[in-house]
């Protein structure tokens, strides 16, 4: 982060309490102009309460200074000058129009007497193209579905025209397409200088667009920064306590998480699993929430089973593609094998680069195989691959994927 | 909608208006003496200073000393009830909402029956107004202060709070109903079904100024109250100082509210139901809505106080309108259920 002379908000040491609960607990932070950040955190974890701190509706304790001026001096009608808040499941009962409702957005900029000016009406209509909502602009708010609703509050939020605009789940009930579009407009605005803070559960759609994360938990923050910094397992499972994993998607490039509950406590038990290309993601992540102690290789970089290994934070033994296994890596390997009170065998293609696999296994005090499909099939080495699968098959358990529970 | 609420405001409220008048002077021509449109319109003009022709006097002291403060009184009470609901509606974001919200009518009826208890209406006939508005404002106050929690005014604590207020307040007028004599309990009964007979130009006086300089504050107030039906907190949002507004119009609504039912009684549903047809007809917009609340207010009222006139017994203005607005009242809850509870 560029730390600047003035930034657009400062925070200092911001306590809010309701009664004796104390629901925001000495929050500190600065935000520059042109971050966009996402405030992420489970439920009551205060970012509702932190937004509406940011704009007076709550009157907390502490210091919130906005563009130099502490809020506490200014008026409601002279912070809504300075930073909108769009807020969640927003009802009006009442007929006006999606034009009415974004010209409430010029509110702050009219004088006592005269009604809105050309420029607030130009302004409205120009929020309105910008957001896709200029084709409801007669359609009365109590008739438009929660979506058509909420992009047009984000219109209204728009058109208060402020350098913080603050955004509390602005995609709650969005459909996917325009969940993207809310977030790659504030995205845009933040290119050109102004600044969002926007409350997000969707993790992943704040790792994509936010460039900063704060993530909280009750009433604290628990880290602050760039989004891989802020999104890791440890992280995540403080503040949501949760067991996640967090790693790169492969099919789309991005951050992607994987929550899995741990509903089974850590076992002693040691199982190696011996795979490859796609073969034992899914043992492992099968074994991995049933608590046991895992190993696994040998896999050639770039293997997505090393990816997934990676992931789990396993144990794992990786090669050069595309030649045979070293002999360094197959010493591990064995090492890993003899280790372990088990090993599994995937359903996996065996060739020339992989074949010492199997001569690992064989060193196996128990070895399950697991079999959805004959070896023959898999085989690339001209039967070498089959006659060892096949010696090593005799002296041990023989299972199908959907079938490994019973064997374990 | 918005871009053409001034020029709809330059059509509409005038057209209304002229209709009002229409009303005033028909209203007034007829009755059990029915005197000619041109000839009532002759004596009002010559009473309030602008003509100069010779009538017969009984005709003159019936249109202008027993009729027209009638009409007018019903005109300025039946405005300030509809202005009131449609302030209460927009406040508290609820088109169900109506001035009785505020406790108005139970503190009213205790100032008017303590005042009757005391024998007292007979000395002055300002005495049971004075009262009654009184009780009202007290009452108001009091639900007022029982829901205010950290400077602000939930609507949940105001709807229970001015319902609690207004069971107590009432139990307390049944309860020294039971220590007055018949004539007394007559006297009140008659008061709180809501009359506007017998209404002279002193009852005019007792109310035209507080309910004039409340619709006029309220009517200024508009924009705001446009704004603050986005939400307390989306209002503040854009810059509106929401807890202080309500309070605001809570007291100006209180004020006129009090002022009318002091003269008038207890007359239900006029808050309700006006509001709600204008809505209709010119849409949320308060700058245009809160006027023509105020003139389509006088003109309801003014039209069923005639309609009770006409029936072969006078029937009190308050069993008309409650007549009219018990089955228009059903009629918005089952719409409201068909329409998964969003009202117009």
């Amino acid at each position: 982060m560029l730390k600047s002379n003035n930034p657009v908000l400062s925070v200092k040491d911001l306590d809010y309490k309701v009664l004796e609960n104390q629901i925001l607990k000495g929050l500190s932070f600065e935000v520059q102009a042109g971050e966009f950040i996402g405030l992420i955190g489970p439920n009551g974890a205060g970012k509702t309460t932190l937004l509406k701190c940011l704009n007076g509706i709550y009157k907390a304790g502490g210091q919130i200074v906005l563009e130099k001026e502490n809020i506490r001096g200014l008026s409601a009608r002279d912070i809504a000058k300075k930073a909108a808040l769009m807020h969640q499941n927003i009802t009006i009962n009442f007929p006006f129009s999606a034009l009415d409702i974004v010209l409430m957005g010029r509110y702050p900029y009219l004088d006592r007497v005269r009604g809105e000016s050309k420029r607030d009406y130009e302004l409205a209509r120009k929020y309105m193209e910008y957001t896709g909502t200029d084709n409801l602009e007669n359609r009365p708010i109590n008739r438009m579905s929660g979506g058509e609703r909420q992009r047009v509050m984000f219109a209204k939020t728009l058109a208060q025209e402020t350098e913080l605009i603050l955004l509390d789940e602005p995609t709650a009930s969005l459909d996917i397409a325009y969940e993207e579009q809310i977030f790659k407009i504030s995205k845009e605005l933040c290119g050109k200088g102004r600044t969002v803070i926007a409350a997000v559960h969707d993790l992943k759609i704040a790792s994509r667009y936010c460039s900063r994360l704060i993530l909280m938990k009750e009433g604290e923050i628990i880290a602050d920064g760039p989004v891989d910094v802020v999104l890791n397992s440890q992280n995540l499972s403080k503040s949501y306590g949760v067991n996640a994993l967090v790693y790169r998607n492969r099919v789309t490039g991005m951050l992607d998480f994987h929550i899995h509950e741990s509903l089974h406590p850590q076992k002693e038990t040691r199982i190696h699993i011996i795979g490859g290309g796609g073969s034992a993601s899914g043992v492992i992540r099968y074994l991995f929430e049933l608590g046991y102690q895992l190993s696994a290789g040998v896999f050639a970089y770039g293997d997505s089973d090393l990816n997934c290994a990676q992931v789990y934070g396993i144990g794992r033994i990786a090669c050069m593609p595309f030649s045979e296994i070293d002999n360094k890596s197959h010493k591990e390997n064995i090492r890993m094998v003899k280790n372990a009170d088990a090993v599994v065998l995937c359903n996996m293609p065996f060739g020339r680069q992989n074949i010492r696999n199997l001569e690992a296994a064989s060193f196996a005090k128990k070895l399950i195989i697991i079999e959805d499909e004959g070896a023959v099939g898999r085989d690339y080495t001209d039967g070498e691959a089959t006659e060892k699968y096949n010696s090593l098959r005799e002296n041990s358990i023989v299972v199908t994927y959907a079938r490994l529970h019973e064997v374990l | 909608m918005s871009k053409n609420v001034y020029t709809k405001i330059k059509i509409v409220l005038p057209v209304m208006a002229a209709a009002l008048l229409v009303l005033i002077i028909v209203t007034t021509a007829f009755g059990s003496v029915n005197v000619p449109l041109r000839q009532t319109l002759g004596i009002i003009l010559k009473n309030l200073g602008f003509a100069s022709i010779q009538i017969d006097s009984r005709l003159e002291s019936i249109i202008f000393y027993i009729r027209l403060p009638r009409v007018i009184v019903a005109a300025i009470v039946g405005a300030a009830l509809s202005v009131s609901g449609t302030v209460m509606q927009g406040m508290f974001r609820n088109p169900m909402a109506d001035p009785g919200i505020l406790g108005v009518s139970s503190g009213a009826g205790l100032g008017a029956v303590t005042a009757i208890a005391l024998g007292i209406t007979s000395k002055s006939m300002f005495f049971l107004p004075l009262f009654a508005a009184v009780g009202a404002l007290i009452a108001s106050f009091l639900i007022f202060m029982l829901s205010v929690r950290n400077g602000k005014v939930p609507v949940m604590n105001l709807i229970l709070s001015g319902i609690a207020v207004s069971m107590f307040l009432s139990a307390v007028t049944t309860t020294i109903l039971k220590f007055i004599s018949g004539n007394q309990v007559k006297r009140f009964i008659f008061w709180s079904v809501g009359s506007l007979n017998d209404k002279t130009w002193e009852s005019v006086e007792i109310i035209i100024f507080p309910v004039l300089i409340c619709t006029v504050m309220l009517v200024l107030l508009a924009k705001e109250l446009n704004v603050m039906l986005l939400g307390e907190e989306e209002a503040q949002s854009v810059g509106l100082n929401s807890s202080r507004m309500r309070k605001i119009m809570l007291i100006l609504s209180s004020v006129s509210t009090a002022a009318a039912v002091s003269v008038s009684g207890t007359i239900s549903f006029v808050g309700l139901i006006v509001p709600h047809i204008l809505r209709l007809i010119v849409g949320p917009d308060h700058r245009i809505l809160l006027p023509a609340s105020a003139i389509g207010g006088a003109f309801f009222l003014l039209a069923c106080d005639f309609v009770g006139i006409m029936m072969p017994r006078e029937i009190n203005v308050g069993i008309v309108t409650s007549l009219l607005g018990a089955p228009y009242f059903l009629y918005l809850l089952n719409k409201a259920r068909s329409n998964a509870g969003n009202l117009r």
